[in-house]
């Protein structure tokens, strides 16, 4: 079916407002059905029209590909980002006006699913501070009332409640939380906090807690274990192991005169090559050492410079500005030692995915690897030739 | 406080539907509300007074009716008009205890700047992008105004970046909006930099682009392809100079794209039927956005758009302006961009990147907004308490900056060289001689000075006024005006002459010196003028050392060609390489981050970590 946020035109009789559904809700509960809809007073054929417009486009909008309402979002995280979004399950304890507005938020954007567990019903007091309530709800379940506004903002999000007291809940029935991927604990006191906090920890979810009182509060996340893989690094380090090249890569170098007196051979060659072959030139003058001291890494650089034919080469600039790439230290970093040599990384049916390719990454070093890491495989930008 | 406070929000989108709800339940009251636009389908993700169902509708009438529902008994009035309109005047902006602006370009944020300066009420300005997000606060006398730092203006790139020398893929798309697409569905009469010229000098035609009489559309589409892509390249590499030291384009032609259009004739996988709306990918069956398209996909999408624009949309053709929701246009200039890309050896983009590009859009989530919109009212609330000293400038931060997430900075002084609100003389370089006075009315006291309804004098000699109500005779005058050279008008101007510009409305009066010049560098100096005179205070830095280091930053407004917004491509950190030409304004938040680079460039508005400058008394 095509992309196109005119598509759909044959669902487009979803013309109902929301608030309709409302009245429907307050209908059932027994309580007054309070207008919803504002009257929109009828100024003539002009405004009629207007209407008429506005209404076909609200109806090509109601059919229209949640990729248009989440463009802007989109933007930010990708469909990577909106996809782990919708995937995800929230349980809100307590919804006052904190728990509130923070799953606003989350269904705004799509968020899988909210489930809401609060106990108490919607009081006087709760009119002024929560703008998901209405005098309409007075005396019914707090949850419940919310939910319906939930619902209302996207209906694509699953809004969900159970009337009950989180306190009960963390009591009597732990394994209720296993379901969820974040818990969101708000206004709760510190002995059903740390109560709660072991259970999701055992169950590996991750817990928000969050108070605020007046114009302060606090959040404070409690994970137990949270694994980022970086797929598009700030900074890509061009690894081409130069103090180390790969067969294939000494080969090439070896096939490359770099003292070709032709001047646009000469200025053209990669600096990848003027690298590897005077490394190893270096090396055979140093006892197979490569530039390691300041001193030696000055002189290797004024070894590329003497053999620089002429002021612009430009692959011979670049060769002198990467000639550091020449002394870096073999196998690899403490970071990523910690890493391999984490526990976890001895994998078993429940390992994460996180875990799973850390414990092939190790077992690449061990063996195919000789103590480093796999190559990256990007080459970077260099002043060369086209072939 | 706020009960008695009368308040005034500009704008009624992301910050304004957050900061509408958190005024009413702060306790405020009695709240204007002003906002020109309607609602569309992608505000839902972050602007939850409004649903499906209102989209189309104003977005100040929805949001008033939404908060009304939940809060009955306070007054809110809500205008579904432009700021700018005349009937925002002082004397209506003098009813208010405070302004909060919610906007989302930095016109409007200059001209509420000048009426708050001149009604001397105060202003708390606020912005967003992405996560990033700022609130200030502007006291008349007591803090720096709006504009009292200079702001970052639209990037404009030079001409023959355009036309000839593009290397980034922002540039593609300007050439395909603003030369290709304006060409040929937009304003006949407009001045426009492609090559019109054919290849046989034998063609009585003058303008290639034009259709011939009975010309078959699939012929046409692809001789202005093979035009723009092939014949165009062919005479800009006949210029040896240019390619020196820079990457040669390649001409592409339809014959070696999609050697199978050359045969048919107008036959496309063509099932859209009359009511929906025209669409290539429809037709084609490329269905997702996200979908970077080969040459050859580029290349069908790009003549199947154009022909929809003949077939189905010819009445528009000739009055055409690129908009971003014009699914179509879209189509078609993410296509025209990526065979000039592919041209020039500019990586391909899909149509989602470049609607963001050729669209400015900004990418933007409900979070920051909220966390915004708290902050406002905050500052509101001192504000109207006159609690100077604990007013605040609070950046929201992407990453935790000294651990802090949300970075309060006091205010500054004002400063003393504003020539908004401390009238400083300004000084323009310009050649007297061949500059028209309409263009430096355009380029300058409007674009670069945001005046709105100007009115130019020299010495006592009015040359030229803007508004309604003149008289037909005075109108004719100033509209011949325009048209002369500056040396030529009835007071000239001429090197050492003072103008004297006013915006009534925004009470707003500044003096220009000018100084005549014959040269301008075309890269540099785009517009042929140079504006400078208004310099920013001086800036001390702390380096790591712990020494201190002045650094004044530059004086003209050019200076803030260095500094861009970016808009970011999805589940990447952003790319300084997506930059915006953008005649429209500026993202959000009008600030962004300092990088260095030709024209990769931000700049973090009142950096806490780099400037101390004179704090508030």
């Amino acid at each position: 079916v095509p992309w196109n946020w005119m598509h759909g035109r044959a669902g487009a009789k979803r013309l109902a407002p929301t608030s309709a559904s409302r009245e429907q809700l307050h209908a059932r509960e027994g309580g007054v059905a309070i207008p919803h809809l504002v009257p929109l007073p009828l100024l003539g054929r002009s405004h009629r029209r207007e209407t008429t417009a506005s209404a076909a486009m609200a109806a090509a909008a109601a059919a229209a590909e949640p990729k248009t309402k989440y463009d802007r979002q989109l933007r930010i995280w990708g469909d990577q980002g909106q996809a782990a979004l919708e995937k995800a399950s929230i349980c809100l304890l307590n919804c006052g006006p904190t728990g509130t507005e923070a799953l606003k938020n989350l269904v705004l954007g799509g968020i899988g699913s909210v489930t809401v567990v609060d106990g108490s019903k919607v009081e006087q007091s709760d009119l002024g501070n929560n703008f998901l309530l209405d005098e309409g709800c007075l005396g019914q379940s707090r949850a419940k009332s919310i939910c319906s506004f939930l619902q209302e903002l996207n209906d694509a999000v699953k809004a969900k409640y159970v009337e009950e007291s989180p306190a009960t809940m963390i009591d009597t029935n732990p394994s209720f939380f296993s379901q969820f991927t974040v818990v969101l604990a708000t206004q709760l006191p510190e002995s059903s906090l740390l109560k709660l906090d072991s259970i999701c920890r055992s169950a590996n979810i991750v817990l928000v807690a969050a108070r605020s009182y007046g114009l302060t509060g606090l959040v404070r996340v409690s994970i137990k274990e949270h694994c980022v893989i970086e797929s598009k690094p700030d900074h890509s380090l061009d690894d081409l192991r130069l103090h180390n090249p790969w067969p294939e890569l000494k080969q090439f170098a070896k096939s490359i005169d770099i003292c070709d007196k032709d001047p646009v051979v000469h200025k053209h060659t990669p600096y990848i090559v003027i690298l590897v072959r005077l490394a190893e030139k270096w090396a055979d003058a140093h006892d197979g050492q490569l530039p390691s001291t300041r001193q030696e890494k000055r002189e290797f650089k004024d070894l590329i410079r003497a053999h620089m034919l002429n002021v612009d080469e430009d692959n011979y600039k670049e060769a002198v500005e990467s000639s550091y790439k020449v002394s870096v230290t073999p196998g690899i970093s403490d970071e990523i030692r910690q890493i391999i040599d984490d526990s976890s990384s001895e994998v078993n049916f429940s390992s994460s995915d996180f875990w799973v390719l850390v414990a092939s990454l190790k077992e690449f070093i061990a063996n195919e690897g000789n103590g480093e890491l796999p190559l990256e495989g990007t080459i970077p930008d260099m002043t060369s030739l086209t072939e | 406080p706020s009960r008695a406070a009368k308040v005034l929000m500009v704008g009624a989108g992301g910050i304004g539907c957050e900061l509408l709800k958190t005024l009413a339940l702060s306790g405020f009251s009695d709240i204007h509300v002003i906002d020109l636009d309607t609602i569309e389908v992608s505000n839902l993700n972050r602007q939850f007074l409004f649903r499906k169902s209102h989209v189309g509708q104003s977005k100040a009438h929805v949001a008033r009716d939404a908060i009304l529902k939940f809060r009955p008994n306070i007054n809110i009035e809500s205008h579904h008009a432009n700021v700018k309109d005349a009937q925002f005047n002082v004397d209506f902006f003098k009813q208010f205890n405070v302004v909060l602006n919610g906007l989302d370009n930095l016109d409007a944020r200059r001209h509420v700047n000048r009426l708050c300066l001149a009604a001397e009420v105060p202003l708390v300005e606020s912005g967003t992008t992405g996560f990033l997000g700022q609130v200030t606060v502007h006291v008349k006398g007591k803090t720096e105004c709006y504009e009292c730092q200079p702001k970052p203006i639209p990037k404009s790139y030079p001409v023959c970046t355009i036309t000839s020398t593009p290397s980034k893929f922002v540039h593609c798309i300007v050439w395909a909006k603003e030369l290709l697409f304006a060409k040929l569905f937009g304003d006949k009469n407009q001045d426009n930099d492609l090559n019109v010229h054919s290849k046989d000098g034998s063609s009585s035609k003058l303008d290639v682009f034009e259709r011939d009489v009975d010309e078959d559309l699939d012929q046409y589409a692809q001789r202005i392809y093979d035009h723009v892509f092939g014949y165009n390249i062919e005479v800009a590499l006949e210029n040896e100079e240019t390619w020196k030291n820079r990457r040669r384009p390649n001409p592409v032609y339809i014959r070696d794209t999609l050697p199978e259009a050359v045969k048919q004739n107008g036959s496309s996988w063509d099932c859209s039927n009359d009511h929906e709306e025209p669409s290539a990918m429809a037709s084609l069956g490329l269905t997702n956005p996200q979908e970077i398209w080969t040459l050859a996909e580029n290349s069908r999408v790009l003549l199947e758009a154009f022909k929809l624009f003949f077939e189905k949309r010819e009445k528009e053709i000739g009055n055409l302006v690129f908009d971003k929701d014009d699914q179509l246009a879209v189509e078609f200039v993410t296509a025209a961009a990526n065979i000039r890309a592919h041209s020039f050896g500019i990586p391909l983009h899909s149509l989602f990147e470049a609607k963001g590009v050729a669209g400015n859009i900004v990418h933007a989530v409900a979070t920051t907004n909220a966390i915004i919109a708290g902050l406002i009212v905050i500052e509101a609330i001192k504000v109207l308490q006159d609690d100077y000293k604990n007013y605040r400038m609070t950046y929201c931060l992407e990453h935790p900056t000294k651990k802090l997430l949300l970075m309060p900075v006091e205010p500054f002084e004002p400063n003393p060289s504003c020539y908004v609100c401390s009238e400083t003389p300004l000084l323009l370089d310009v050649n007297t001689k061949v500059t028209k006075l309409k263009e430096v009315i355009d380029k300058i006291i409007k674009s670069k000075l945001g005046m709105n309804l100007p009115l130019v004098m020299i010495g006592s000699t009015l040359v030229f006024e803007d508004g309604d109500g003149l008289e037909e005779d005075e109108a004719a005058n100033y509209a011949l005006n325009l048209e002369k050279v500056l040396a030529e008008l009835p007071a000239p101007v001429i090197n050492g002459t003072k103008l004297t510009v006013e915006d009534f409305q925004q009470e707003l009066s500044c003096s220009i010196n000018i100084k005549h010049r014959e040269e301008f560098d075309e890269e540099k100096e785009p517009d042929g003028m140079v504006l400078s005179g208004w310099s920013a205070p001086v800036e001390k830095q702390i380096n790591s050392n712990g020494e201190n280091k002045s650094a004044a930053s530059s004086s003209s407004a050019r200076a803030t060609d260095d500094t861009v917004e970016d808009p970011s491509k999805p589940g990447m950190k952003r790319k300084l390489d997506e930059l915006l030409e953008t005649k429209e304004n500026c993202d959000a938040s009008s600030s962004a981050q300092v990088v260095e680079d030709d024209d990769d460039c931000t700049m973090l508005d009142g950096n806490p970590a780099l400037i101390k400058k004179k704090r508030l008394q």
